[in-house]
């Protein structure tokens, strides 16, 4: 082929998947900003020290810097971006990869965009230091070194094999890498073989002599990622690490044959190919980000915005939406109608995350629970890293708790963050100091589920307080519990006297006086055209059950008529509140 | 060999990086305004007595108020010297140690200026005693976050006190072979401050107390069918190999608004004696309606304190009172038992402390190397005082008399925990693990005693003063040694299987 037009194929090869890229981390920028939000940074020597505790942690203590950058995901898809050019220049230059075999460059960085958006719900629970950029920085070293032992006579290569041995404390497994790589660019002699056997011995020079204290599989691989915490492990995450590891070695053995016109291409698109297949996308993973985002800075409309345009919500999601009705108004008026019904989250690796993980604390928090927030935040910083999102929430509880010198000791790990230096946490607002001031105290178990949440606002039904009046209602129609509900209304009733009668509670009201009522009735009016919607839709179910209709079905049946009410969130709930 | 230089290497770089800026003699400032008050430095060690072998105190002014900090130190003899740089004074060791040196007995004069909005302020000076009394040269403690259920990485880390140097006894990753429960350490335990010597407990995976005889490390199981658990909290003879432990069936559960925020409580708790030599189990206290915990030996090593729960009132036993509404009534009193060294045979229980007359609850008692007295923490009600914000260490003499318990005032904080006293092993200076700094992180406070008389506390120091503020750990368990644990995080995983 010409070779005018190669070269044309060949930048718009690049080109392509540039855009591509480019368009992947736009798509999952929210995704980037909760990275920085959950990866753990803190200034100072301790933090160093620890991370310094393991071979690779230096890398994985710039790589924990660099993501802060996801702050603005802009600029840290910038410098992500700016590391991966780095890679592919030094990379071809490294691997010898002339003209449109220069491409082939594409794939290694095809696997490390890969790594950074095919997490899903592991962005929650995992507890890789640095993780985002650790392995573009590592690579980037690993393919540097090459390039400048390869432009080094070969008699000095056995000075190189010793060199990676030693900086394996830094490199981790891309010194294990580099001398596979080297060793494989020559054909083999002694130093080739002292090469190799250095490779099988490097972890177990390094036990002995710096890293005792760690059990040897810790010390194999180095910073090598895998995702395992006590109850999950994912092999399937680090497949792009093992593909980055056996193309390099690829690279070396096969790239003087692959300079055909068409290697440009055709790395473009397996690199997108390899990405897309492996790459996570779920909307509700998404809104559930954006969502907390917007809880953290109480901006209640745009929680609002985001739930009315998600029909199938995670239990975050709805805990949210309720958090928000509650502030902007209208809790006991358009909640069924905006829907409770709750779904579980996309998780194909079956991995614990759940409410507690993804928006406890910051739902805790508004419910004015304020211990409860403060222990659900430290449970998850213990275990994943006191990232700038658990230290937000411990600053908050702090605050609203008045522990001045816990205040200044987060406060004072948040000021060294790179964007946290003015920031402040949003004073109590009244909503969670009512709240807050209305509920006992009381000693409760290691619960931390959504469930817990349902059960405590809905029997803390004699708190005197307009507002935890409201809620136990709400939680305690939540819980289709006729017991609690009769006592929280008679609560509520209390506190709204001349007010309008909610349209859920009314339909509460009128369900439960139909169905439980209680030996002393409590009459209250109610509108004439919810009572008869009320009566036309059990006439509906009854009249559906007895025509033999698949009971499964029978919910979507009604759904166009009566899903908006609380009779049919009480009647084909999803959930189940106990 | 190698890792210790790999480690002095890292420390001396951390230093370096530290220092290289950090370490200078600045020029006291020519103008500033006369204050009157002492300088706010952190830790406050304005007018404290400290070991003549201490680590150098170095302190700092509120970052947020001060843009610098120029401290100069005038030694007994006259000479002066300056410190600062940025908000920090730090001091390095080898300087300190002449100024130590020749002001054992005396006191260091400390004179400290900070730039506040662009003016110096010359604060009122401070003196810093030397004691003549040395400090043992390690202590050792648990580094663990102020953890509620979940739990990660913790060390058992010992620390020597005339310099900054930390190292690691034990983690708990090195032989936890089961990720799904994990792994948790504690409860590190010497005999006579002695580390040939000791032990330390390893709950979860791969369970078991790891005891050292003569320095010989082994691996025990101390659960027998007729006790609660394995041993808990210990407490080594200090002559025989013997070691006392309570036995617990211990819970927790959280404050929904009590700043406290957790509770602690014990089910079930007994007493119980090992046996190093023959790997033998003996019970020594198991009263079934109440909680026998916190053993610990007399000096002498004839008498056993312990703590002990009182009964609860009439209307509060029984099925129905669950512990959640009755811990607040769950009261601990002091109580002894003679030993008899030879023939390990103990004597009758005697009341030592009556607490809960008082409506109190005592516990982790420590009696002093010389026998003449017993520290302890005393708090409302209960037996985890680390987490009751009105605990404080109290000290009462052992002599005949009648005898009453004294709050240490000036060791204790305001509102905040004191609690885990123990006794360095010359009896000058006692240590203890206090929230005060900021309610919810333990830190170690230090006094000097002579005589039930305590001067005022002086924190742990650091090399950098802000590690108090970075290190999210807490300090727990904190005990004096004479000498530092020789045998290696390494060594002692070879107890455990694979």
């Amino acid at each position: 082929m010409n070779s005018k037009i190669s070269k044309y194929l060949h930048y718009l090869s690049l080109l392509i998947f540039v855009a591509f890229a480019v368009l992947l981390l736009y798509i999952n920028r929210e995704v980037l900003y909760t990275a920085h939000d959950r990866s753990e940074f803190l200034f100072g020597a301790t933090f160093f020290k620890i991370i310094m505790l393991k071979p690779f942690g230096l890398i994985q203590y710039v790589g924990a810097w660099l993501t802060q950058l996801f702050y603005s995901p802009a600029i840290g898809a910038c410098a992500l971006g700016l590391i991966w050019t780095c890679i592919f220049y030094v990379g071809a230059k490294a691997f010898r990869l002339k003209g449109n075999a220069s491409a082939l460059m594409i794939l290694p960085i095809a696997c490390l965009l890969t790594a950074v958006v095919d997490l899903g719900y592991w962005i929650y629970v995992f507890t890789i230091r640095g993780y985002f950029f650790s392995q573009s920085v590592g690579y980037l070293m690993m393919v540097t070194l090459l390039w400048a032992a390869r432009c080094t006579p070969r008699k000095w290569h056995l000075l190189w094999y010793l060199f990676a041995v030693c900086s394996y404390p830094v490199l981790g497994w891309f010194a294990l890498l580099f001398i596979v790589c080297l060793a494989l660019t020559e054909k083999p002699s002694w130093s080739e073989l002292v090469g190799l056997l250095l490779l099988f011995t490097t972890t177990i020079i390094w036990r002995r002599l710096l890293y005792s204290n760690i059990k040897f599989e810790e010390i194999s691989l180095a910073g090598f990622p895998i995702f395992e915490i006590p109850s999950s492990r994912s092999d399937f995450l680090s497949v792009p690490f093992w593909v980055l590891g056996a193309l390099s070695i690829l690279f070396v053995l096969f790239s003087r044959f692959l300079t055909k016109w068409y290697v440009s291409i055709l790395c473009s698109l397996i690199g997108i190919a390899f990405t897309l297949s492996l790459s996570f996308y779920d909307k509700n993973y998404i809104d559930e980000m954006r969502m907390v985002r917007c809880a953290e800075k109480e901006n209640w409309k745009e929680v609002l915005n985001i739930a009315i345009g998600n029909p199938k919500p995670t239990i975050s999601m709805v805990m949210l939406k309720n958090v928000a009705l509650m502030n902007e108004g209208g809790l006991l008026d358009i909640s069924f109608k905006m829907g409770n019904d709750t779904y579980p989250i996309s998780n194909p690796d079956s991995i614990p995350v759940s409410f507690l993980e993804i928006a406890s604390p910051v739902v805790y928090y508004n419910y004015g629970l304020v211990n409860e927030s403060f222990r659900l935040a430290f449970e998850c910083a213990v275990q994943s890293g006191f990232s700038p999102c658990y230290l937000k929430m411990l600053l908050s509880c702090a605050t609203a708790n008045g522990e001045t010198e816990l205040v200044n000791r987060y406060e004072a790990h948040l000021k060294n963050q790179l964007f946290y230096s003015d920031w402040q946490p949003n004073p109590m607002n009244k909503n969670i100091k009512e709240l807050h001031n209305s509920y006992p105290d009381e000693l409760t178990g290691v619960e931390n589920s959504d469930s817990y949440l349902v059960n405590s606002l809905s029997l803390w039904y004699d708190a005197d307080s307009k507002l935890a009046s409201e809620q136990a209602l709400f939680y305690s129609m939540m819980r289709c519990d006729s017991r609690r509900f009769w006592a929280s209304l008679r609560n509520y009733i209390k506190f709204h006297t001349n007010e309008v009668f909610p349209l859920h509670a009314m339909e509460a009201y009128i369900m439960y006086f139909d169905k439980a009522p209680e030996e002393k009735k409590m009459k209250l009016p109610v509108s004439q055209d919810v009572y008869d919607h009320y009566n036309k839709f059990w006439t509906t179910l009854e009249t559906l059950i007895k025509s033999g209709m698949d009971r499964n079905k029978i919910p979507e049946q009604m759904r166009s008529e009566f899903g908006d009410t609380y009779w049919y969130y009480n009647v084909f709930r999803r959930k189940i509140y106990k | 060999m190698i890792k210790q230089i790999y480690s002095y290497s890292l420390s001396l770089a951390i230093s370096l990086m530290l220092f290289a800026s950090c370490v200078s003699h600045p020029d006291v400032p020519s103008s500033h305004r006369e204050c009157q008050e002492l300088p706010a430095i952190f830790p406050d060690y304005c007018d404290v007595t400290v070991p003549c072998n201490i680590a150098p105190l170095n302190f700092m002014l509120p970052a947020n108020e001060y843009s610098k900090c120029v401290a100069r130190i005038t030694t007994p003899d006259g000479v002066q010297q300056t410190y600062g740089k940025g908000v920090k004074v730090q001091i390095p060791i080898s300087e300190w140690r002449d100024m130590l040196n020749v002001s054992k007995g005396k006191s260091l004069k400390v004179e400290v200026w900070g730039e506040k909005d662009g003016e110096w302020l010359s604060f009122a000076p401070f003196d810093i005693r030397i004691s003549n009394d040395s400090i043992d040269e390690y202590i050792s403690y648990r580094l663990i976050e102020p953890t509620y259920v979940a739990w990660a990485y913790m060390e058992i880390a010992q620390r020597n006190l005339s310099s900054f140097e930390e190292s690691q006894i034990f983690n708990n990753e090195i032989t936890s072979n089961d990720k799904t429960i994990g792994q948790c350490i504690n409860c590190h335990s010497y005999q006579n401050y002695k580390t040939d010597n000791m032990l330390f407990h390893v709950r979860l995976s791969n369970s078991g107390t790891v005891i050292v005889n003569d320095g010989k490390i082994s691996r025990v199981n101390l659960k027998r069918d007729y006790t609660i658990s394995s041993g808990v909290y210990p407490s080594w003879h200090p002559t025989a190999k013997l070691i006392a432990f309570s036995t617990n069936l211990t819970r927790q559960a959280f404050h929904t608004q009590n700043l406290n925020k957790i509770e602690v409580y014990d089910l079930e708790s007994d007493l119980i004696l090992y046996d190093v030599v023959t790997d033998s189990v003996s019970v020594v206290s198991n009263d079934p309606d109440l909680l026998e915990v916190y053993p610990t030996w007399s000096a002498d090593g004839n008498y056993l304190y312990y703590c002990k729960s009182v009964p609860l009132p009439e209307e509060l036993r029984g099925e129905g009172n669950d512990i959640r509404t009755t811990y607040q009534k769950v009261q601990y009193n002091l109580y002894r038992k003679s030993f008899d060294v030879t023939t390990h045979n103990f004597g009758e229980e005697e009341l030592v402390y009556d607490a809960a007359s008082q409506d109190k609850s005592v516990t982790v008692p420590r009696v002093s190397p010389d026998g003449r007295f017993i520290m302890f923490a005393q708090g409302q009600y209960g037996c985890f005082h680390t987490r009751h914000s009105d605990s404080d260490v109290y000290c009462m003499p052992l002599e005949e008399g009648e005898a009453t318990a004294e709050s240490l005032t000036l060791f204790n904080s305001e509102g905040y925990a004191d609690t885990y006293p123990s006794w360095s092993s010359n009896g000058k200076w006692i240590m203890c693990s206090s929230r005060r700094y900021d309610g919810t992180y333990s830190r170690l406070y230090i006094s000097h005693f002579t005589d039930g008389k305590v001067t005022k506390p002086f924190l742990l120091p650091q090399e950098d003063p802000e590690e108090n503020t970075f290190r999210l750990k807490c300090y727990n368990r904190p005990e004096f040694m004479i000498e530092p644990v020789t045998i290696s995080v390494e060594e002692f995983s070879r107890v455990f299987p694979d």
